[in-house]
């Protein structure tokens, strides 16, 4: 019997739209002016593009199963953040070095988090939330207060700004449709992806198929990482600055994000386009409540509750009596 | 099979053993940096600043053991302490100091019985819940005081801050209570149920377990703690701020599994996360008297956590090598 | 006193899938009763309809012939019905004592479990099956920490502790070893005597016949017949149960020819692991081998350690060839195979497709990107040339019946193309229909020139279908049984060590 016949990303998609028209209605927002209104479509997709590139390592560590989740997320995009901005100066020919040492700090965080959570038995809840302090207590060596840095002008160019004159749509949106396409034939397309479904629904059925869980839990929690640090790479493009605390705003919401989309918080099953919905929808949310200029309080009250509606509606758990 | 006294057994049966070397470890080191730490002063200074993280690890472990995770129990927190600042004030009469930590008890208990109703009863996933709640807690609190303020009487904060009866802190009593009162109810009909929910939910519910009603008790019992935390939280700085319990969430999950409890349910007690928040806050104590640089303190802090985190997994890895 | 408990036009479905249409049963006290059915034909529903587990959709349930409805598993056991799951209700980080009195603990005056007590009653408990546990069982035991079958026993001991007047005995054999077996009768014939009633759940005909006084049998969710044992027999039983009649044989002796000139296929040397002390024996190419004996020998053992799963030592060599085996994927390299026979647990990804299901031990001959198409064709054939009964290679696999269920495990593997395959107690737990299709498959594989180690938890199946029996006890080979000497006498003599010394 199925209730619920949308699946999870087509709703959230509908409601990220609905939200959106409604918005019209509200004090502060565009109105009946369509122009007004696609900018502001536009500026908030831009700003979902961060939270949804996030949301890709954490969509791959949830699926993986077994109480997988990765906290370090928000601490690796500050560092890789930082990393890039320091490492760039300003220079273009810079770029390519700084998407490299993002990529790689990143993946190496990953196969740390990956290596206590398969060799050492840590759950990666705790293990992910310590490998978190530790990245952020380096980030403060490495901060030392203040850093100087600056981003190249590229980067701007290719995230922040929009593609061509005529075409309004900024750089990032056009990455993460290409992002998105990869993820899908990452998880679809590909043994790894397969594997990964595999090892999320049952482990011990993985292993006597052939398939290889502790390399792929090593693999899942290093590309979490990786994406992470791309998630930094691309944030520090479209802020310009860097602060201390860049990364860890992004983090829950990129949790939830993925339980918006659809995936199983308990592995196994899901999909990165649910998550990109989610990140669209999530961001949409915090970004009609600024316009409606809501203290902060009221936005954070307003975030939680519409996270609970939407998990009520399709988080639910099998009930102990059939 | 013969029975040996092994690590796993003592890990399984005794999950309390391997946080009391830490506690005691952590003990040694801060008694070398610190030699009047067991003044009665100093030792009550330190005590009444535990406080709060055992209590709120106290209700995480609890949690813990019954299957569920609360991520909300900061934001409970943060209520508590927003509603004695503002309804008390720091001119307030001793007699509305009281009557408000008992609506605090009483809202603590809400919040928590709020996730329970949806963990327990709509049955979604505890830690994208409590996480959902957490947002709603941390605004309520925000909403009540906007800007940090207000605060509670000097005299019912001192109480707090220097009560040492028979010349131990108060926090001491506390935690002896806690203890005891742990140590009765594992051994009631409630906590082999608590156990058995954590550990293997359907079973239970087979065995006739009334599984729904334990779960909504874990998380009340959870808020409760919070609710208690953040009354001694509010007594020790003795005024308001909104964002005062944030950070504690993740320092009482911490607490509990350095604490030798399971993540996943079923395993532990109480007396271990006792010990591992205090063996988190003396971490903290022995970082400032080792005078770090400021710069290192974060980074030392963490990964001496990391450590204690990994020290178990690293002896079983070495055991299973030589095996 | 005389009780009884009726069932009438039970109707229960799970989402779309229809588990009974119209359940009969009616129990009363003195009296052991067989549900009987292939997989599928909704028995354990009908016993969890009966606990209170399960929600009703339909139907009617009578105790003493007055309308009663149990709306939980409490409801029911307030009215003295205790069930032993097939799916174990055991708590695994608890102990056996803490397990067994799990909400009926004795209290002391402070409303603290009464730890004394509990200890007490639980021995006398695991006395009532002394002398037939491997290890040395304690009420303080972990009970994680045990062998499946004691888990088994901790099971029916929970049940029967709080005297029930009917006992639902939902395969509780399945897992037992022929001495635990043994006793278990002799227990039920003692409760048929105490006033007790006795819903006994099997695919072990034999056991049926030994110990049921009547019988109702399910198919496909309704209840086809039901009557007096001693009124029927073995083969109007399974006509009742598959509708079409088709018998199945245990025999391939046409097929069974001397290989004895074929290659060696595999060849194991002092194979050691924590239950194997020393192993060694060879099996040439197109063999059928068994291996036999009683549960928990060391058979589970072998075959995971020849697929790589669990480390060993000794050699292990395949065509001649010594190969260390790390992981089942240097055996899968090999053209190894192996079909576990607790599907749920090591065979099967529930929730996933049929498709992904499939190909999982496959997906990397697929290349980059994986070419589903073609995948979505070989699964087709997989499946077709199993028979296998599905909606769609997209349905997951939880929309399967046992049966069903196990096919795709063995196309998974088969789709492969091994040249060797191991198989843990493949027809545990399945149905007549599967088991005879299953068979013929065997006897084909052979024929195709594929070498088999067949373990299995049944005597007939290993005499009727292998060239030779390999028989284990305590960890090591006791026995080789073949040509006239594979008889079930002499495996089940072999199997109990012979002389029955170091028996405990």
């Amino acid at each position: 019997m199925k209730r619920f016949s949308i699946p999870p990303p087509v709703a959230a998609l509908i409601l990220a739209i609905v939200l959106f028209l409604l918005s019209g209605f509200l004090p502060n927002s565009y109105g009946s002016d369509v122009k007004v209104a696609l900018s502001q479509a536009t500026n908030i997709l831009r700003l979902s593009v961060f939270l949804g590139v996030i949301a890709a390592g954490q969509t791959l560590v949830i699926i993986s199963g077994f109480e997988g989740i990765d906290l370090s997320a928000g601490s690796i995009v500050t560092l890789t953040a930082i990393l890039t901005y320091v490492m760039v100066k300003g220079e273009n020919n810079m770029v390519l070095l700084a998407i490299f040492v993002s990529l790689v700090v990143g993946a190496f965080i990953g196969l740390l988090n990956g290596a206590g959570i398969t060799f050492l038995k840590i759950s990666p809840f705790v293990m992910t939330l310590g490998m978190s302090g530790v990245v952020t207590g380096a980030i403060i060596i490495l901060n030392h207060g203040n850093v100087s840095g600056k981003v190249a002008p590229i980067m701007t160019r290719l995230i922040a700004r929009p593609i061509s004159p005529r075409i309004p749509i900024p750089g990032a949106i056009v990455i993460w449709l290409i992002f998105g396409v990869l993820m899908w034939l990452l998880l679809e397309r590909t043994t790894f992806g397969k594997n990964l479904f595999a090892i999320g629904v049952n482990r011990v059925t993985a292993k006597l198929s052939g398939v290889n869980v502790t390399g792929m839990n090593l693999a899942t929690y290093s590309l979490a990482g990786l994406l992470a640090g791309f998630g930094g790479f691309l944030l520090v493009g479209n802020t310009g600055v860097v602060l201390i605390q860049l990364g860890q705003p992004f983090l829950f919401p990129s949790i939830a994000a993925v339980a918006v989309g659809g995936t199983l918080l308990s592995g196994g099953k899901g999909s990165y386009w649910g998550s990109m919905a989610g990140a669209i929808v999530l961001t949409l949310i915090t970004s009609l409540l600024t316009t409606m200029q809501m203290p902060d309080s009221v936005r954070r009250m307003v975030l939680g509750g519409t996270l609970l509606i939407l998990i009520s509606i399709y988080g639910r758990q099998q009930a102990l009596r059939q | 099979m013969k029975r040996h006294l092994t690590w796993e057994f003592l890990m399984v049966r005794y999950p309390a053993f391997f946080p009391l070397i830490l506690l005691v470890l952590a003990l040694a080191i801060n008694l070398f940096l610190q030699p009047n730490m067991f003044d009665r002063e100093t030792l009550n200074s330190n005590m009444r600043v535990f406080l709060p993280l055992i209590l709120l690890a106290v209700g995480q472990a609890i949690v813990l053991l019954g299957g569920g995770i609360d991520i909300s129990v900061g934001g409970v927190v943060s209520i508590i302490n927003t509603i004695l600042a503002t309804r008390v004030g720091l001119d307030g009469s001793p007699e509305k100091m009281w009557q408000f930590v008992m609506i605090s008890l009483l809202v603590g208990a809400l919040a928590g019985a709020i996730n329970g109703f949806f963990i327990a009863y709509l049955r979604l996933q505890p830690i994208i819940t409590t996480y959902a709640t957490s947002f709603l807690y941390a605004g309520l609190a925000l909403f009540i005081l906007p800007n940090p303020g207000g605060g509670i009487p000097a005299e019912i904060a001192n109480l707090y801050r220097t009560s040492t009866p028979l010349g131990l802190p108060l926090a001491f009593y506390v935690t002896a209570i806690l203890l005891l009162v742990w140590s009765y109810v594992s051994s009631t009909r409630y906590g082999k149920y608590l156990f058995a929910v954590g550990g293997k939910a359907t079973a239970a519910y087979e065995t006739a377990v009334p599984v729904t009603r334990v779960q909504f008790s874990i998380y009340i019992i959870s808020g409760f703690m919070a609710a208690l935390a953040g009354i001694a939280l509010t007594m020790l700085s003795g005024s308001g701020n909104a964002e005062i319990g944030g950070q504690m969430t993740l320092n009482s999950i911490t607490a509990v599994v350095i604490g030798g409890n399971a993540f996943s349910g079923g395993i532990g007690g109480v007396a271990g996360p006792v010990m591992g928040a205090m063996t988190l806050s003396l971490i903290q104590n022995i970082i400032s008297f080792a005078h770090i640089n400021t710069w290192w303190e974060t980074l030392a802090k963490a990964m001496i956590i990391v450590l204690a985190l990994a020290v178990p997994g690293i002896i079983n890895l070495i055991r299973r090598r030589r095996a | 006193m005389a009780k009884s408990l009726s069932a009438r036009n039970i109707v229960k479905h799970y989402g779309g899938v229809v588990a009974l249409s119209d359940g009969n049963l009616d129990v009363h006290t003195g009296e052991v009763v067989a549900l009987i059915g292939a997989n599928g034909s909704g028995k354990s529903t009908m016993s969890k309809v009966i606990n209170g587990v399960v929600v009703l959709d339909a139907g009617q349930l009578l105790l003493d012939d007055k309308p009663v409805n149990f709306s939980s598993p409490q409801a029911a056991k307030n009215m003295g019905i205790a069930t032993v799951f097939q799916e174990l209700s055991l708590i695994p980080q608890m102990t056996v004592a803490e397990n067994i009195w799990l909400t009926r603990e004795p209290m002391t005056g402070f409303g603290t479990v009464n730890r004394s007590a509990i200890k007490e009653k639980t021995e006398q408990l695991l006395s009532l099956f002394r002398g037939t546990y491997k290890t040395e069982l304690r009420p303080d035991d972990t009970v994680g920490s045990l062998p499946p079958d004691e888990k088994q026993l901790i099971e029916i001991l929970k049940a029967i502790s709080f005297n029930p007047w009917m006992v639902i005995l939902d395969e509780a054999t399945a897992s037992l070893d022929s001495r635990q077996v043994e006793r278990l009768f002799e227990l039920i014939g003692d409760w048929k005597g105490t006033d007790k009633a006795i819903v006994f759940i099997s695919h072990r005909m034999e056991e049926i016949f030994r110990i049921a006084d009547k019988y109702s049998v399910l198919r496909n969710g309704k209840t086809v017949g039901a009557g007096d044992m001693k009124d029927i027999n073995d083969k109007e039983l399974v006509k009742l149960m598959i509708e079409k009649e088709s018998v199945f044989s245990f025999s391939r002796a046409d097929s069974k020819n001397d290989k004895k000139d074929k290659p060696i296929c595999l060849e194991v040397k002092d194979l050691q692991t924590d239950s194997l002390h020393g192993v060694s024996f060879s099996v040439h190419e197109g063999e059928l081998v068994g291996i036999g004996g009683l549960r928990g020998q060391g058979q589970r053992d072998l075959l995971l350690s020849l697929f790589g799963d669990i480390p060993y030592s000794g050699v292990i060599s395949i065509f001649g060839n010594a190969i260390k085996l790390r992981h089942p994927r240097d055996a899968m390299k090999r053209g190894l195979a192996l079909i576990p026979g607790d599907r749920a647990r090591e065979g099967l990804l529930y929730i996933r497709s049929i498709l992904e299901n499939l190909i999982l031990p496959s997906w990397a001959q697929y290349g980059f990107p994986l070419r589903i198409g073609k995948a979505k064709k070989d699964a087709e054939q997989a499946g077709a040339s199993l028979n296998l009964k599905m909606a769609g290679l997209a349905e997951p696999v939880s929309s399967l019946s046992g049966g069903n269920a196990q096919k795709v495990v063995l196309g998974k593997w088969l789709m492969r193309r091994p040249r060797l395959l191991l198989l843990d107690d493949p027809t545990k737990g399945v149905d007549v229909g599967t088991k005879a299709e299953f068979y013929t498959l065997l006897t084909r594989l052979c024929s195709e020139g594929k070498t088999i180690l067949f373990y299995s938890s049944t005597d007939e199946e290993l005499v009727g279908m292998c060239d030779r029996v390999l028989v284990l006890y305590d960890g090591i080979i006791r026995t080789e049984l073949s040509g006239a000497s594979l008889t079930k006498e002499n495996l089940i003599a072999a199997s109990l060590g012979a002389s029955n010394e170091g028996a405990v």
